[in-house]
C-alpha cells in the first residue's frame, strides 16, 4: 500500500470513529428532535442535507447514525469471522474425514444465500437490533470460513513450512513462527471487507423493517422511511444511502489494500 | 464414463444438502420457546385461532416422539407438500407457484444484463491506459458496494422522477423491468468485472496470447478466440452463488418497486412469521443454488475439459 | 551456391520508455542455416527477436530491417500482421503456455491458415494433419482435436512447432524452445529445427545455452547487455572465442568439464584436497526399497542406493521419473508405502516424527526455487538467525558475527543483511538457501534441481560453491537433475532413475562411458555436448 494510500485510509477509519463515538463533535443538534414547520426543508445551508417528514435535520441523523449502524456491523462481523476463523482454522488443520463434514456442512449452509439466511434467522426470532445482528454474523460465516479455511489450507501446505520441518522444528515453532504470523494479514483484510459488507446487510434488514425500530437514526431505517417520500424529498433517501455506500466502499478499498480477495459479496 | 458419475455425485450431493436445510428448520423450530404450534402458525404469542392450531398439532403431529415428528416432516417435504401458510391461508406450493416466475425471471434477466455489461466493461479495460484503469477499478469498487436499496432509490429519482423516462413501480409492461433489472444486475456486474478483467489481462499478456500475433491474429481475433473464453471462466464458477444472491437481492428489489415475487412473499412471511411459506422459499432457494450451480459446472467442463490447470 | 538472405538487419536499436534493451545490433540469417543468438536473461534476445515480428512492445529503430525481401521498417500493424505466421513464424519456450489449453490444437494451427489463405474449411483440416504428419504426430486426426493439457509431453512440443509451420514460413524462430525441456525432449526439438533447416528455410534459435546450440548452428551470435559482443561462424565462436565474455560464457558450461575444476574465474579457489578427517562408516545416506505409489500409479519402485560420507551422489532422470518423489521420502516429508532411509547409521524412516526431528539437523534441503522455501515476512539476516538458533529468535544482532560469517562462505554481502529475499537475484537467493541450509552443519544436502532455473554463467558459480563448501566441511550431497552435463561434473556415482526404478547405478566415469543400459545410452546420446 503506497504511503498516500496508508495515511488517506487511517483518515477515513478515524473519520468513522469518530462520527460513532462523538458525533456531537460534528452535528452538535438532536438527532431525535422534531420540527414539523420544518418538514421536508430542501438540502441548504440550514439544513446540509435537509430534512425528513417530521423536520429532523437529516445530517445530524446520519452522522449520529453512524454509531448505530457501525456498531451493529462491528459486531456482527465479530460474530461471523468469529465462528469463520474458528470454523475454517478447524477444517484446514483437522483429519481429513473432520475437513470433509465441515465442508459438507459449509456448503450447505453456503447455498442459501446471506439475505435469505438472515431473513430465515429473523423468521425464528423475531425482529430487533440483537436478532440482527445474529442473523447478518451466522449468515456472512459459512462464506467466510471457506475463504479462512482455504487461506489457512495454503499455508499448511506450503514450501515454507516444508522447509521449517526440514530444518527441524516441531509443530508449535512452526505455527507460531510461521502459520499465525503469515495468516494474519490475509485474516485481518478479510475482517475489514466483512465490516463493510455487514454494514450493508444490517442496513438492508432495517430497510425491510426487520432491524433497528424507528425512530433511531439508523441509515437503513432512514432509507425505509425516505422510500415512502421519494418523489417528495430525494434527499431523504440520497444521503444516509451515500453514508453506507461510503462506509462500504472505504471497508473494501482498504481490505484490499491489506491484500483480501474479491470473494463475497 | 466420467460424465454420468459426476452427475450422479451432483445429485447425491443436491439431496444432502437440502436434507441438511430441512432438518436445520426443523430444529430451528423446535428450538422457539412455548408451543410448536403456535411457532409455525405466527410464532409465540401468535393470534391464530384454536381450530388453526389444532389442524397444525394434526398435520404435523405434534403430540407424537419427535423423531416421528421428524420422518412426517420429511416424508412430507419430499412428496412436496409444505403444508398451508399461515398468514395467506393457501397451501404453500399454490402461493409459490404463482409468484415463482416473476422472480425468476427478474433474476435470470438481471444474472445476462450483468454478465453482458461485465464483459463489454472487462473487454474495454484492455484498451485503456493507467488512469482509465485506476478509474476503473473504483467505479467497480464502488458498483460492487452499493446495496440494492439504495441503487434502487438513486435509479429511481434519476430515471424516475427527474427525467420521467422508465415507471417506478411495476405496472406490468417491459418497461416496468428495466429499473429492477437494472438495480440487482449493476453491482453483479461490478464484481464479475473485476473477476473477468483479471483473467482477461492474464489471458491476453500470456504465451498462447503472444503465440497467436506470432501467427497473425489481430487483437480483436485474439479477444473473440482466447481471451473471452478465459475471461467466462471464473465468473462461471462463481454463476451459482451470484444466481443465489441475486434471489436475495430480488427481496430488496421487489420490495423497493413493489412487485410481487418470491422475495416480498418471503419477506411477509417473515414479518408474519409464517413458517411453512418460509420453510418452502427457503428449500426452494437452496434448490435453485444446486440447479444453477450443477449447470455452471456443466458449463464449465464443456469449455474446459482438463479441469483446474490454467 | 548463394544462399538467399533472408533477414538482414542493421543497426537495430529497440528501447522501453526510453531505457534501451538492445542497441545497434546487425546481422543476417540465410536461407538453409541456422544463426544462434546466445546470451543470459536481459541480454536483449528475445526482445531483438519479437522485434523481427513486430512483437517487441518497444520503439524500434534500425536503418535496415529487411524480412523475406521487404522492407519492414515502414510497416504498421496490419503489414505485419501480413508476414507473421505466413513469410516468419515463432516457437515459443513452454508448450504447456504457449497453446491455449481451453482450445484444441488444431484449431490453434488453423488459426493462422485461416488469416493467410483462403482455403475452405475442410482443405484447412487437412492442411493441418499434413503439418502435424510432417513433424511426426501419431494419429494426427485424434491428435487436432484434443487440447494441450491433454497430450503428452513430446506431443505437446510437436504441436508448438506443427503451429509455427502452418503457413510454411521462411523463417522460423525458436525462442528458448529447448530450454526447461529434458534431454528427450530436447534431442526431438533439435531434430525437427535441423529437418527445418534442410527443408532451406532459415532458423533463428534463441538461447541461453552454448551447449544446446552448438551442434545445430551454423553462425553463433553472442549477446550480452543489448549489445553483440562476438559473432562468425560457430566452429569459430567455439573454438576460437576472441571476447572476454564468449570465454566465460564457454567456461560456465559443464559439460566434459572434470569433477572440482572451477567453471568460473570469479568463484574463490577451490581447497586443494577435501577435509581428510572423514570416517568412512556410517555411511551418511543410505535407501533401501523405497516404493510409493499414488492410487494405481507407481511412482517410485524398490528405489535403493548408497551415499558415503562427503562424496556426492547424482540422481538423473526426466520429468516423471519419479526423482522428487524420492528426494521428498528420504527428507521424510513424504511417507514411502515401504523401504528405509538411514542417516549416518541411524533409521530415520520409518519413524516417529519426534525421534526423526532429533536427526533433522544432519539433513537439510535446497530447492529449485528457493523463494518459496523462505518466510516471506523474514529478511535475510533474519533467516540466518532463525536457522542458528533452531527457530527460537530471529532477531540478528543475536547471532550477528555468526550470521556475517555463513554470508561470507556463500560470497554474499553483508549489506544484504537487511534486504527482503524478493530483491534478490536467482543465484543470490540460492547462495542464501545455501547458507541457510548449512547453517546446522548438516552431514547431509539433498539438492533438488538447485540450478535449473539460473542463468549458465551463475549457475557455473553456484555449482563451484557447491563444491568449495563440500570440499571445507565434507558435507555429502545428493544431487538432484535431469541435466546430464551437471550430474557428470558434479557427482562422483550416478543413479539413473527411468519410471519410478532406478535402472542404472554405479560411478560416473563408468555410467558416462561404458552405459549398460539402453535407456542411458539413449539419455547419453541426446545429451547436448560442447566438448
Amino acid at each position: 500500500m503506497s504511503r498516500t494510500a496508508k495515511i488517506l485510509s487511517v483518515l477515513v477509519v478515524a473519520l468513522w470513529l469518530l462520527m460513532a463515538v462523538a458525533p456531537s463533535l460534528l452535528a452538535p443538534s438532536d438527532p431525535l428532535a422534531i420540527n414539523p414547520t420544518q418538514a421536508f426543508q430542501k438540502p441548504g445551508l440550514a439544513h446540509f442535507f435537509g430534512t425528513d417528514e417530521s423536520g429532523r435535520d437529516i445530517y445530524t441523523r446520519v452522522i449520529h447514525g453512524a454509531g448505530d449502524s457501525l456498531s451493529i456491523g462491528l459486531a456482527a462481523t465479530a460474530l461471523g469471522m468469529g465462528l469463520a476463523i474458528i470454523l475454517g482454522t478447524i477444517a484446514a488443520l483437522s483429519p481429513r474425514w473432520l475437513d470433509e463434514i465441515i465442508l459438507r456442512v459449509l456448503e450447505a449452509l453456503y447455498a442459501i444465500p446471506s439475505l435469505l439466511m438472515a431473513l430465515l434467522i429473523i423468521a425464528f426470532t423475531g425482529p430487533g437490533v440483537g436478532p440482527a445482528i445474529v442473523a447478518v454474523g451466522l449468515s456472512t460465516a459459512p462464506g467466510y470460513a471457506r475463504l479462512v479455511r482455504s487461506q489457512i489450507r495454503s499455508l499448511k501446505n506450503s514450501e515454507m513450512l516444508e522447509a521449517a520441518t526440514v530444518l527441524g522444528r516441531g509443530t508449535w515453532l512452526k505455527v507460531k513462527n510461521h502459520l499465525i504470523p503469515n495468516a494474519l494479514k490475509p485474516l485481518l483484510a478479510l475482517v475489514t471487507l466483512g465490516i463493510g459488507q455487514a454494514v450493508i446487510w444490517a442496513a438492508a434488514l432495517s430497510f425491510l423493517g426487520l432491524g433497528t425500530p424507528p425512530p433511531a437514526p439508523e441509515w437503513g431505517a432512514m432509507l425505509s422511511a425516505g422510500r415512502t417520500y421519494l418523489h417528495l424529498a430525494w434527499w431523504m433517501s440520497l444521503f444516509p444511502g451515500l453514508a453506507i455506500v461510503a462506509v462500504a466502499v472505504s471497508a473494501t478499498v482498504i481490505g484490499r489494500a491489506l491484500g483480501g480477495k474479491v470473494k463475497s459479496l | 464414463m466420467g460424465t454420468i458419475a459426476w452427475a450422479g455425485r451432483k445429485v447425491g450431493g443436491a439431496l444432502v444438502v437440502l436434507w441438511l436445510v430441512a432438518t436445520a428448520i426443523f430444529i430451528a423450530i423446535r428450538l422457539i420457546p412455548g408451543d410448536p404450534a403456535e411457532a409455525i402458525m405466527g410464532g409465540p404469542g401468535s393470534q391464530a385461532s384454536a381450530e388453526a392450531l389444532a389442524a397444525a398439532r394434526a398435520e404435523y403431529a405434534l403430540d407424537q416422539p419427535v423423531l416421528a415428528q421428524y420422518v412426517l416432516y420429511l416424508g412430507k417435504l419430499i412428496t412436496l407438500d409444505f403444508g398451508t401458510s399461515y398468514s395467506l391461508k393457501q397451501p404453500v406450493t399454490q402461493v409459490m407457484g404463482e409468484v415463482l416466475p416473476n422472480t425468476l425471471w427478474l433474476s435470470l434477466l438481471a444474472l445476462a444484463a450483468a454478465w453482458l455489461m461485465a464483459l463489454c466493461f472487462a473487454a474495454a479495460a484492455t484498451r485503456s491506459n493507467r488512469f482509465g484503469s485506476w478509474l476503473g477499478n473504483l467505479l467497480e469498487i464502488i458498483a460492487a458496494a452499493v446495496p440494492h436499496f439504495w441503487l434502487g432509490a438513486v435509479l429511481i429519482m434519476l430515471f424516475s422522477s427527474a427525467l420521467g423516462w422508465l415507471p417506478a413501480v411495476d405496472n406490468g409492461s417491459a418497461q416496468g423491468l428495466v429499473l429492477p433489472v437494472l438495480t440487482l444486475a449493476l453491482p453483479l456486474a461490478g464484481f464479475l468485472t473485476q473477476l473477468m478483467r483479471d483473467s482477461l489481462a492474464e489471458a491476453m499478456g500470456s504465451q498462447f496470447a503472444l503465440a497467436a500475433r506470432a501467427r497473425g491474429e489481430s487483437r480483436l481475433k485474439l479477444f473473440w478466440r482466447h481471451g473471452l473464453r478465459h475471461a467466462a471462466l471464473p465468473a462461471l464458477s462463481l454463476t451459482g452463488w451470484a444466481f443465489s444472491s441475486l434471489l436475495s437481492g430480488a427481496v430488496v428489489v421487489e420490495a423497493i418497486f413493489a412487485r410481487p415475487g418470491l422475495g416480498r412473499s418471503l419477506l411477509s412471511a417473515v414479518l408474519a412469521r409464517d413458517i411453512p411459506m418460509v420453510t418452502g422459499i427457503a428449500l426452494f432457494s437452496a434448490l435453485v443454488y444446486i440447479l444453477v450451480m450443477a449447470l455452471a459446472e456443466g458449463l464449465e467442463r464443456i469449455i474446459n475439459p482438463a479441469g483446474d490447470q490454467r | 551456391m548463394s544462399e538467399k538472405t533472408l533477414i538482414t538487419v542493421k543497426d537495430l536499436s529497440v528501447s522501453f520508455e526510453g531505457s534501451p534493451a538492445v542497441k545497434n545490433i546487425s546481422f543476417t540469417l540465410s536461407a538453409g542455416r541456422v544463426l544462434a543468438l546466445v546470451g543470459e536473461s536481459g541480454s536483449g534476445k528475445s526482445v531483438t527477436a519479437r522485434s523481427l515480428l513486430g512483437l517487441s512492445g518497444g520503439t524500434v529503430n534500425a536503418s535496415e530491417l529487411g524480412i523475406c525481401g521487404q522492407d519492414a521498417l515502414g510497416f504498421n500493424d496490419r503489414a505485419w500482421q501480413k508476414i507473421r505466421g505466413n513469410s516468419i513464424s515463432m516457437i515459443l519456450q513452454d508448450a504447456l503456455m504457449a497453446l491455449d489449453p481451453l482450445r484444441p490444437v488444431g484449431r490453434e494451427i488453423a488459426d493462422g491458415l485461416k488469416e493467410h489463405s483462403l482455403l475452405s474449411r475442410s482443405e484447412r483440416k487437412q492442411r493441418v494433419h499434413e503439418v502435424l504428419e510432417s513433424v511426426r504426430m501419431p494419429h494426427p486426426e485424434l491428435r487436432a482435436k484434443q487440447r494441450s493439457t491433454e497430450l503428452s509431453g513430446g506431443m505437446r512440443q510437436r504441436a508448438l512447432i506443427a503451429q509455427a509451420l502452418a503457413g510454411n514460413p521462411q523463417v522460423v524462430i525458436a525462442d528458448e524452445a529447448t530450454t526447461a525441456l529434458d534431454s528427450q525432449l530436447t534431442a526431438l526439438v533439435l531434430s525437427q529445427l535441423r529437418e527445418l533447416k534442410d527443408q532451406g528455410r532459415g532458423v533463428l534459435m534463441i538461447s541461453h545455452d552454448l551447449a544446446q546450440v552448438a551442434h545445430l548452428a551454423d553462425d553463433i551470435a553472442v549477446m550480452r547487455q543489448g549489445e553483440i559482443v562476438e559473432a562468425g561462424p560457430a566452429a569459430q565462436v567455439l573454438n576460437h572465442p576472441q571476447h572476454d565474455y564468449t570465454r566465460k560464457l564457454l567456461r560456465a558450461v559443464p559439460s566434459g568439464v572434470p569433477r572440482f575444476t572451477s567453471l568460473s574465474a570469479t568463484s574463490s579457489p577451490l581447497p586443494a584436497a577435501p577435509v581428510t578427517d572423514l570416517p568412512t562408516a556410517p555411511l551418511a545416506l543410505s535407501a533401501t526399497g523405497l516404493s510409493k505409489s499414488f492410487g494405481k500409479q507407481m511412482a517410485v519402485d524398490t528405489v535403493s542406493f548408497e551415499l558415503p560420507q562427503g562424496k556426492t551422489l547424482g540422481i538423473v532422470g526426466e520429468s516423471g521419473s519419479g526423482k522428487t518423489t524420492t528426494a521428498r521420502m528420504v527428507l521424510g516429508l513424504q511417507k514411502p508405502d515401504s523401504g528405509t532411509v538411514d542417516l549416518l547409521g541411524e533409521c530415520f524412516t520409518p519413524t516417529t516424527e519426534s525421534e526423526r526431528r532429533k536427526l533433522r539437523e544432519q539433513m537439510g534441503a535446497i530447492y529449485q526455487n528457493p523463494l518459496g522455501s523462505f518466510d516471506p515476512r523474514y529478511s535475510v539476516g533474519q533467516l540466518l538467525a532463525d536457522a542458528l538458533s533452531r527457530g527460537k529468535t530471529k532477531r540478528v544482532e543475536s547471532y550477528r558475527q555468526e550470521v556475517t560469517q555463513l554470508l561470507e562462505q556463500v560470497e554474499l554481502s553483508s549489506d544484504l543483511l537487511s534486504r527482503s529475499p524478493r530483491e534478490l537475484s536467482g543465484g543470490q537467493r540460492q547462495r542464501l538457501a545455501i547458507a541457510r541450509a548449512l547453517a546446522p552443519k548438516p552431514s547431509v544436502l539433498v539438492l533438488d534441481e538447485p540450478v535449473s532455473a539460473l542463468d549458465v554463467s551463475i549457475q557455473a558459480t553456484v555449482l563451484d560453491l557447491l563444491d568449495r563448501m563440500q570440499l571445507e566441511t565434507g558435507t555429502s550431497y545428493l544431487f538432484i537433475s535431469h541435466d546430464l552435463s551437471v550430474i557428470e561434473h558434479m557427482s562422483d556415482s550416478v543413479a539413473v532413475m527411468h519410471q519410478g526404478k532406478i535402472i542404472e547405478q554405479g560411478d560416473t566415469a563408468t555410467i558416462f562411458t561404458a552405459p549398460q543400459q539402453e535407456y542411458t545410452q539413449q539419455l547419453l546420446s541426446a545429451m547436448p555436448r560442447l566438448r
